[in-house]
């Protein structure tokens, strides 16, 4: 079983802010202007010592608006991720270099999980909308993003269903061997019941949506997205963020 | 009086060649305000219906559509659902499916955008649909993280925002439990009584008829019967349409009550003012008499398969630590069928998923034949703990019925032919044998689940709301078949809030609620029990409230003195 922490977002157009702590009242593509800025200084930097000093920053902001324990989640999966990445590049280079390449990933996705954990997908997607990015495409890039934890409580689900009769899902190299008498591998046990229903879902979804005139034209927004003084001083940051990032730690 | 939707002989099949018509020759005019209950068995052909009052179909789905729909007086064959979509709010049943925006607030806006309203038209009417589903108070929480019956009262919002002349819903009780069943069916009164029509595609009658005006049943794709509620249910043969009445309605047209009581006010209403025949019906709703038998027959409890002690579980790494269960203690012994009941979100599936050591306790203990899951490896409690989750879909992977039910076994390493033959003729499989598993209909899914349960003989099968959606044909056939299990010496525990077939079925209940185990005991014992009832989110079957009332007028009818 899997519980989403309610995510942090910005104004909803009554109540202000539902974030909790120090909120993010930030223009959706503010945050995605920052994030962009960030994530380019951090493939241009080289130094090792910087690149810590960059993960240390996103640990904290992400500490700073109470998602440690999410993030901790999160981390089990990417850090297996990070360490296969390590051991790949130090195998083909060598070890500072694989030191950089992972820390440098972590630092990555790190970024990107404090972004999409600051952002409600539709939020970004209106504000796309009306930075000129076409309806539909914003809106496919958003509602897949809003699928992503109702996929991975489906892959949960099968994953019980299957290993209640006998099937062994656990993780490991045994998920392609098949088992004993049985002649397929286990893993088809969990991708074909997984795609057969995200096939569905994605249909389901379709219907839905077009009943409730999605992709009519002359659509109107609740939301109304203007880029407030906070958001011009963080796109100011963004900018020295970007000069650093080309002059400075590179070298 | 004008018509929201007016339909003249229309046949409609899907584009799949080789399925026959699913609609054939319906003829069917709402008027504007009306409250229509469509039912049908399985493969009627509700859905379907549903889905051409929006033009979903032909525009969305394809197929041969002939015939004519019109909906507020546009053809939707020359309309696209882009322009019908404000006139028929659909509410279809995969809830999952129809929530794809991040707050509530912006579910409900998501039509009103859609139609290029402006924004404080938007808000007003986001506010004001609220109010009347009565969910105001959820407007800024995630969809996804919300009860079964508050994401149905979004949804239903989400569609009365649009001002719609008719709401169209398919199914909307069917996972829901009883106290949620009672919000939406509240909300519906609410929308009803403003002015808009509802249209309800429900198998399970007794939550709409007495809300419904008129009532349509639908048999193999054609409109057998429309009329007045209290007509149809006092003259309809219900169960040759594959359908079911509801105690009430049984017992009224049994005692030829007039009007015919709808709900068990009524009945009662309508009984003080009559004299009781001399023997009352039974109650016992006919299709359950062998079980009870079997419930007398139970003297001795076999040996002990399970034991749960002390057990505590919460959600693990979530700061505010929220407690599912805790201090669960229970015995389940061999050869009895028991049902754990509760209402949604009462931790019923998270205690079944420590049967088989899915979940490790984290305090307290579970010892199954003997085995402390907290040491032993699945695969190896699979064997003695068969579970069928709720969603047959979740399992299904095979080419064919046969290899899906023996694959458990297999690599269980506890494969025997004969076994698996006796199954598949048990479950009624035979014919479905060599067929594909994703072709069959949801109900023969799950009996395919069901079976693939048993495949390596476990001891003990654990059904997870193993009615959820179903009509009343396959209740009564998987009834008939835990019957049979139970009386060949197999442990059946049925995790459920279909109370009404618990009640039928189980001999002991087990009530979940707050984390805990409320109280174990017959369903009678439990039901009279008002308070425990509440509580616990549930509501007395209609079957039993009827044995109430009919016992508290016979013991009056007894003390009454005879008037000469």
């Amino acid at each position: 079983m899997r519980y989403e922490n309610p995510r942090l977002s910005g104004a909803t157009p009554e109540t202000g802010s539902r974030s909790p702590a120090l909120s993010i009242n930030l223009d959706p593509r503010t945050k995605l202007i920052l994030v962009l800025a960030f994530s380019v200084m951090i493939i241009r930097t080289g130094q090792v010592g910087w690149l810590w000093a960059e993960v240390g920053i996103i640990v904290g902001c992400i500490l700073a608006v109470r998602e440690g324990w999410a993030y901790l989640r999160w981390l089990r999966p990417v850090s297996a991720l990070v360490a296969s990445w390590f051991i790949i590049s130090w195998w083909a280079f060598d070890l500072p270099a694989a030191v950089s390449a992972s820390l440098r990933l972590l630092a990555l996705t790190s970024a990107f999980f404090l972004f999409f954990r600051a952002t409600a997908p539709e939020d970004l997607g209106n504000a796309l909308v009306k930075s000129g990015v076409p309806y539909t495409f914003a809106f496919v890039l958003v509602t897949s993003m809003q699928f992503v934890p109702i996929i991975s409580r489906k892959v949960q689900n099968i994953v019980d269903a299957q290993r209640s009769r006998g099937i062994p899902l656990e993780p490991g190299l045994g998920l392609i061997w098949p088992q004993r008498q049985s002649k397929v591998p286990p893993i088809l046990a969990l991708l074909a019941p997984l795609l057969i229903q995200a096939f569905q879902l994605a249909d389901d979804l379709a219907e839905a949506m077009e009943a409730r005139g999605f992709g009519r034209e002359g659509r109107t927004f609740m939301q109304d997205f203007r880029l407030g003084m906070a958001d011009w001083l963080v796109v100011a940051v963004a900018g020295i963020i970007l000069v650093v990032a080309g002059t400075g730690i590179s070298s | 009086m004008s018509s929201v939707i007016d339909i003249r002989n229309l046949h409609y099949r899907y584009p799949n060649p080789r399925v026959h018509w699913v609609l054939e020759g319906i003829d069917l005019q709402i008027a504007a305000g009306e409250y229509v209950l469509l039912c049908g068995a399985s493969g009627s052909g509700k859905s379907t219906l549903c889905r051409t009052l929006n033009g979903l179909i032909p525009h969305f789905h394809g197929g041969l559509l002939e015939g004519q729909v019109e909906v507020a007086g546009l053809n939707v064959r020359d309309h696209p659902v882009s322009e019908l979509f404000a006139h028929v709010g659909m509410v279809f049943q995969n809830a999952e499916a129809q929530l794809f925006n991040s707050t509530v607030r912006q579910e409900l806006a998501f039509g009103l955008e859609s139609l290029g309203l402006s924004r404080p038209e938007i808000l007003r009417r986001v506010a004001e649909s609220a109010e009347i589903a009565g969910i105001t108070r959820l407007l800024e929480r995630i969809p996804h993280q919300l009860s079964g019956g508050e994401k149905q009262l979004v949804i239903i919002a989400a569609a009365l925002a649009l001002h719609p002349q008719i709401i169209v819903l398919d199914e909307p009780y069917a996972n829901l439990d009883p106290a949620h069943v009672k919000r939406v069916r509240q909300a519906l009164r609410n929308i009803h009584q403003q002015g808009t029509a509802i249209f309800v595609a429900e198998h399970r009658l007794q939550h709409v008829i007495a809300d419904a005006e008129r009532m349509v049943v639908l048999h193999r794709g054609r409109v057998v019967l429309d009329g007045p509620v209290r007509k149809i249910l006092a003259q309809a043969d219900l169960p040759s349409l594959g359908l079911h009445s509801p105690p009430v309605v049984a017992l009224g047209r049994e005692l030829e009550i007039l009007p015919l009581p709808l709900c068990v006010g009524e009945l009662v209403q309508a009984l003080g003012q009559m004299d009781l025949p001399r023997q009352l019906p039974d109650l016992a709703e006919g299709e359950n008499r062998i079980s009870h038998e079997q419930g007398f027959r139970r003297q001795s409890l076999g040996a002990s398969l399970l034991q749960v002690k002390d057990l505590g579980f919460s959600i693990p790494d979530k700061p505010q630590r929220e407690e599912i269960l805790r201090d669960v203690d229970l015995e389940v012994n061999a050869g009895e069928c028991l049902a754990v009941v509760g209402a949604n979100g009462s931790g019923k599936t998270t205690l079944i998923k420590h049967f088989n050591g899915l979940y490790r306790p984290q305090r307290g203990w579970v010892r199954v034949m003997g085995l402390d899951t907290r040491r032993e490896r699945v695969s190896r409690l699979a064997r003695h703990v068969g579970i069928a989750f709720q969603n047959p879909n979740d399992q299904i992977f095979q080419f064919q019925v046969r290899e899906e039910i023996e694959v458990g076994a297999c690599t269980l390493d506890c494969y025997d032919a004969t076994w698996i033959d006796d199954l598949i003729a048990m479950f009624q499989l035979e014919p479905l044998v060599h067929r594909s598993p994703y072709r069959l209909s949801e109900g023969e899914k799950k009996r395919v689940a069901f079976a693939a349960a048993l495949g390596a003989r476990p001891k003990i099968l654990v059904l997870d709301e193993p009615t959820a959606g179903q009509d009343w044909y396959f209740r009564r056939t998987l009834g008939d078949l835990i019957n049979r299990l139970v009386a060949q010496g197999h442990t059946i525990i049925l995790v459920t809030h279909d109370l009404e077939f618990a009640e039928v079925y189980a001999q002991q209940w087990i009530v979940l609620g707050d984390g805990r185990v409320q109280t174990r005991g017959t369903p009678q014992k439990v039901m009279a029990d008002d308070e425990l009832m509440q509580r616990s989110g549930l509501e007395a079957t209609q079957a039993f409230q009827l044995r109430q009332v009919l016992k508290h007028v016979a013991s009056k009818e007894k003390t009454k003195p005879h008037e000469i």
